[in-house]
Order: C-alpha cells, then structure tokens, then sequence
C-alpha cells in the first residue's frame, strides 16, 4: 500500500488577471500511490500541473516535498528534486531525435577537453535512450528518428517514457491516454502501475473517466480552482464521479450512509 | 533494404534529390555557374572575379552564420546589417578620433591597431547584442521589432559617431588580398580566394557549425526553436540561451565590423547598409525555417556562395547590378516555396 508523504500541496493559489484558476488547494501524496485528478475544463488542474511542475509559480500557499518546504521558480529545479512532469501540451520538440528529446536537458558528453566544450556522446546517449524506452515498456523504432516523423501515440509514449525513466519522487501525467487506441491507452495504464510499483508517488489527470477509475488509488476532484472532493477511488463508479465533477452532488451516497 | 532501394523509380529518385536541400542547392549553383559562364565567354570561371566579390562580401558570411543560430532558434535579427555600420566606425573613431592615427601607417606597423580596432568593433557588436537579448527577453518585445529598433538605433548612431563621412584609419590590405605561396605560379594555380580574412572567416563558419550541429548550445538552439515550452520543460534556461544567441550573432556582426574596416581602410557609416537582407537571404536560401527549428550550417555556406554566384555572374554578363536585389527575392521566394513543398510532400 502506499507509503510516507512525498509530496504536500498546501492552500496553493493562483491568479491570472482577475481569473482565480486555483484557490486554496491542498492534498498529500504518497509513495507508491496513484492519485486521480479529474475536473471540467477551466478547473484548475492544468494550472495545479504548473505549479507542481515548477513551469509557475504559485500566488500563494507552500509546497512540501518529502516534509521540506520547496519554491520552484523554474521547472529544472523541480527536475532536479526528482519531479517529472508529462505536459498534456506536447513536452517534446518536434525537429529533434528521439534520444535527444529523451536526453534533453540532461545531456551526455564526450570525454576530455571537448566535452567541456559541450560536445556531445551523441552515440552513447541514442543507444541508452534506446534502452530506457525498452526498460519501461515503449518500443520505439530507432531513437534517432526525429520526434515530427512518429505516429502521434509514438510521440506520447516517447514523453510518458522519458518520464518515467528520469522520475526519481514524483511523475506527473496531464493527460496521458489523450488521442491513443485502446490498446495504446492499455500500455500507458500499464507504465502508471509499474511506476507505482517503484514506488513513486504518480499524479494522474485525465478526462477519461475509465482510465481513472482503473488505475488511481484516490481521487481528487477540482471545481472552479477548488478541490471539492479527494475520497479513495473505490468510493467511486463512473456516475457518481461525473456528478461530481459537474457539480450535481456534493457528497458520496457512500457518506451519508456512514 | 538494398532491394527496395533498387527498385526506387526514376521518379522517385529525382524526387529524392530534390527533396534534399543540400543537393537542391547544389543544383542550383552548377546550373547558375553553367548559365553565366556560358554568357560570359568563360571568364565567369576565372577565380580572380570569385575573390573579388568574396572580398567585398566577405563580412556578408559572417552575418550569415549568426542569423542561421537566430533563425533556427525561431527568432529574427534586422539589426546585423547596421551593427556592422556602427561597429566598423566606433573602431575608426577609437583609432582616428581617440589614438590620433591616420591613414599612412599601413603594413605590419597597423597590426597593432588593427587589433585594438577588432576589440572594439567585437565589442560594439557584443553592446547591440546584448540590447537585443534585453529587449526580447526582459521586456518581451518579438525579435522582429527588437531587431528592427536596433537596427534604425544602430544605423542613426553609425553617422552621428561618424559625422556621415568615413573615418580613414590605418589598415593593412594585405589581410584581404590573395595570399601569394612563393614558388607557385599565379597563371598555374591562382590562390586568389584565400586572404587571410576569408580563411579567418572558414575558421569561424566551421567553429560555428560544430558547436551547432555537435555540441550542447546547438541542441538548446534547435530545441528552443522547435518548442519553446518543451525547451524550458526540460529545464533548459531558455531567455539565458537565447541571450548568447543574440549575443554571438551581435559579436559576429561586430567581427564583419571589423572586416568592412579593413577593406576599406576605415570606419564607412554605410558599409552594412543592406546586409541583412542578404543575411537573411543566404541562411533561408540554405533551409533554415523563420518558423525555428530547421536550418544547417552548411545549407548557410552554400546560401552565401549562391549570392555570391549570382553577384559575380551579373558582373561578368554585363547585366546592371540593380537586377541583384530582383535575383535574390526571386531566389528567397522559391526557397521558401521548396520548403513549404517538402513540408506537404513530409520530406526531411
């Protein structure tokens, strides 16, 4: 079951002019716990990926990662604590390979004096990626092929993976099954499981209501910027979540009866 | 696989070559060369015609290369032309109006203020640079109009610092003239491309182009200008890199500062008048994208030879220059059209 808290989101807030697009969230997320965040669009929950991933800074409210308070400014700060994010944008640039999508950021280099220069290991960096995909279940036809010439479930395996391979606490997945076949969304299920088996903490948002109901331990439904509800997906079956992220109830019928 | 390349047709192999930029613009230069020379009588082959327009375009090459770094970073910059203009005449100021050095020190007696004039003219470029960077990124004005602030700034600077009249410093033109290897025969082999500002520039193309296409500040470049959002995911510091790119790009127009100094033993308020234009030219001429993302730098070099190609051709078939600036926006059209024709048929 899910262990310590990783990650602790305190009455985060954010403003876009005078659009209140978070107000006051808070949740706790554990190791080796997936958490679901569903909502209609306009939420908050793409802007609550942000300020998590570190792409925006919060108006107000703390962030927790593994009981320290943390302030990202910058997404490489959040990178660099061991938090990876799959942006429902695409997080990937088209022109260039696989591998240095993969690598980006994180490049090898060349030994020696030229390496210091800011050569690259191109090889060494295309055949790992090569392997990294594999290690986490995405079969990719050459790693350096650029990232324009794959099929778009090609290209959302390719971030999922990248993902998955550099996440050391956190992996944050905005939309991971959008545009993919079944059995395209069944390998994407079946990463999330085994990232939560490593034993990282795994926040997934989708609006493919069977995929969260699947996969999730706990769901987290966000309304007009606030968190309305965050109950064990198990509390849940498709209707009542619709109800909920809509706004037609307020409570689970499983509640009142307790 | 060898299989399937046998059976490629005739067809598709000719789409093939010419779905490929860099043997497009091969063609392109060996059926202009063939139709000037056959114009010409011949003497469009002679070198001595090459190098002359090499040493009047030369600084042109080093404008290139730093627009191939903008362009394919997804931005602009207008302003080159004007900082070399303006960089060129700080460094006749430096020399005429501050060291009090005239014209009739020339030879190796100049080298030493010829080097303080490269300082100068690097530095003045490396100022407009670094205004562009904060134009774009701190007061997040599109490079086009950064750019094209600058480039008015830098131009109005050129003939205020200069008084509109060129500065006459010393210079040593044996820099930009062909260098003579004793021993060998002129009319046998002509040596006439290789001053040593031209191999001065091939070392700066080739450095360039190694640090783009092999080295991390390439990857950066290419990643910010096919998905900035992407770029800066990933943790890359994109306003800190786009500011070197502006920077080189102003450096470099600093270094052309310098070379147009050289070559015309002065400070000329006018000597980049135009020049981004043909900037511009020669790196979308050579595949890069305005849209980001695509470009190489050899694709650069051959843009430039090919405006080179069509400057010396014009000369020698006797046809006005003013149908030059009509070649070169017929020759930026059709690239483009290729460009957009390869993107549709989802050539590389």
């Amino acid at each position: 079951m899910a262990g310590e808290v990783i990650y602790e989101v305190r009455n985060v807030s954010k403003h876009y002019g005078p659009v209140v697009a978070l107000d006051g969230a808070s949740f706790k997320l554990h190791a080796g716990e997936v958490v679901g965040l569903v909502g209609d669009n306009g939420a908050g929950k793409s802007t609550l990926v942000k300020v998590l991933s570190g792409a925006h800074d919060a108006d107000g409210g703390e962030l927790f990662l593994d009981g320290k308070e943390v302030r990202w400014t910058e997404p490489r700060q959040a990178l660099d604590a061991g938090i990876e994010t799959l942006y429902q944008e695409s997080g990937l640039a088209p022109h260039l390979t696989v591998s240095q999508n993969v690598f980006l950021g994180r490049e090898k280099f060349v030994k020696g004096i030229f390496g210091k220069l800011g050569f690259l290991a191109r090889k060494q960096m295309e055949s790992e990626a090569h392997r990294d995909l594999e290690a986490v279940g995405i079969a990719v036809p050459s790693s350096n092929r650029s990232v324009a010439q794959l099929s778009g479930g090609q290209r959302q395996a390719v971030a999922i993976g990248r993902a998955v391979s550099w996440a050391k606490r956190v992996i944050i997945l905005d939309e991971p099954t959008n545009h993919l076949g079944a059995r395209q969304a069944g390998e994407v299920l079946h990463i999330v499981k085994a990232a939560k088996a490593k034993g990282l903490g795994v926040i997934f948002i989708s609006h493919t209501l069977p995929h969260v109901l699947e996969v999730t331990d706990r769901v987290i439904v966000l309304r007009l910027g606030k968190i309305v509800k965050d109950a064990p997906t198990n509390l849940f079956d498709g209707d009542t979540l619709v109800a909920m992220i809509t706004g037609t109830i307020t409570e689970l019928p499983s509640e009142k009866k307790s | 696989m060898t299989d399937s390349k046998q059976q490629l047709s005739m067809k598709d192999r000719a789409r093939s070559l010419v779905g490929n930029q860099t043997s497009l613009l091969i063609i392109v230069m060996i059926v202009l060369a063939g139709i000037f020379t056959a114009f010409s009588n011949g003497t469009f082959l002679s070198t001595g015609v090459f190098s002359t327009i090499l040493t009047d375009w030369g600084a042109l090459i080093l404008l290139a290369v730093g627009q191939t770094l903008v362009v394919i970073s997804g931005g602009i910059d207008l302003s080159v032309g004007s900082t070399v203009s303006l960089s060129t005449v700080v460094a006749g100021y430096v020399l005429v109006k501050v060291m009090h050095l005239n014209s009739t020190l020339t030879g190796s007696a100049a080298w030493g203020p010829l080097a303080i004039a490269a300082l100068v003219a690097v530095l003045t470029g490396l100022v407009v640079g670094a205004i562009n960077a904060v134009l774009i990124n701190v007061l997040k004005i599109v490079p086009f109009i950064a750019t094209l602030s600058t480039f008015g700034a830098a131009a109005g600077f050129a003939i205020i610092i200069s008084g509109g009249m060129p500065l006459q410093g010393p210079t040593d033109f044996t820099l930009i003239n062909p260098i003579r290897i004793p021993g060998i025969d002129v009319q046998t082999c002509d040596t006439g491309l290789l001053s040593p500002m031209v191999i001065l520039m091939m070392i700066v193309i080739t450095g360039v182009g190694l640090f783009l296409h092999k080295a991390r500040f390439g990857l950066y470049t290419y990643a910010i200008g096919s998905n900035a959002f992407a770029a800066r995911a990933a943790g890359i510091n994109v306003t800190r890199h786009t500011a070197k790119i502006y920077l080189v790009s102003g450096a470099l127009s600093g270094l052309a500062g310098f070379y147009a100094y050289v070559r015309l033993g002065g400070g000329s308020p006018s000597s980049g008048a135009g020049m981004e234009l043909y900037a511009i030219a020669a790196t979308v001429i050579g595949g890069a994208s305005l849209m980001g993302g695509i470009g190489r730098m050899w694709g650069t070099a051959l843009g430039t030879l090919i405006l080179f190609t069509v400057q010396s051709g014009l000369l020698m078939t006797g046809v006005s220059p003013d149908w030059k600036q009509i070649v070169v926006a017929i020759l930026i059209a059709a690239a483009v059209a290729v460009q957009t024709l390869q993107k549709k048929n989802g050539a590389r």
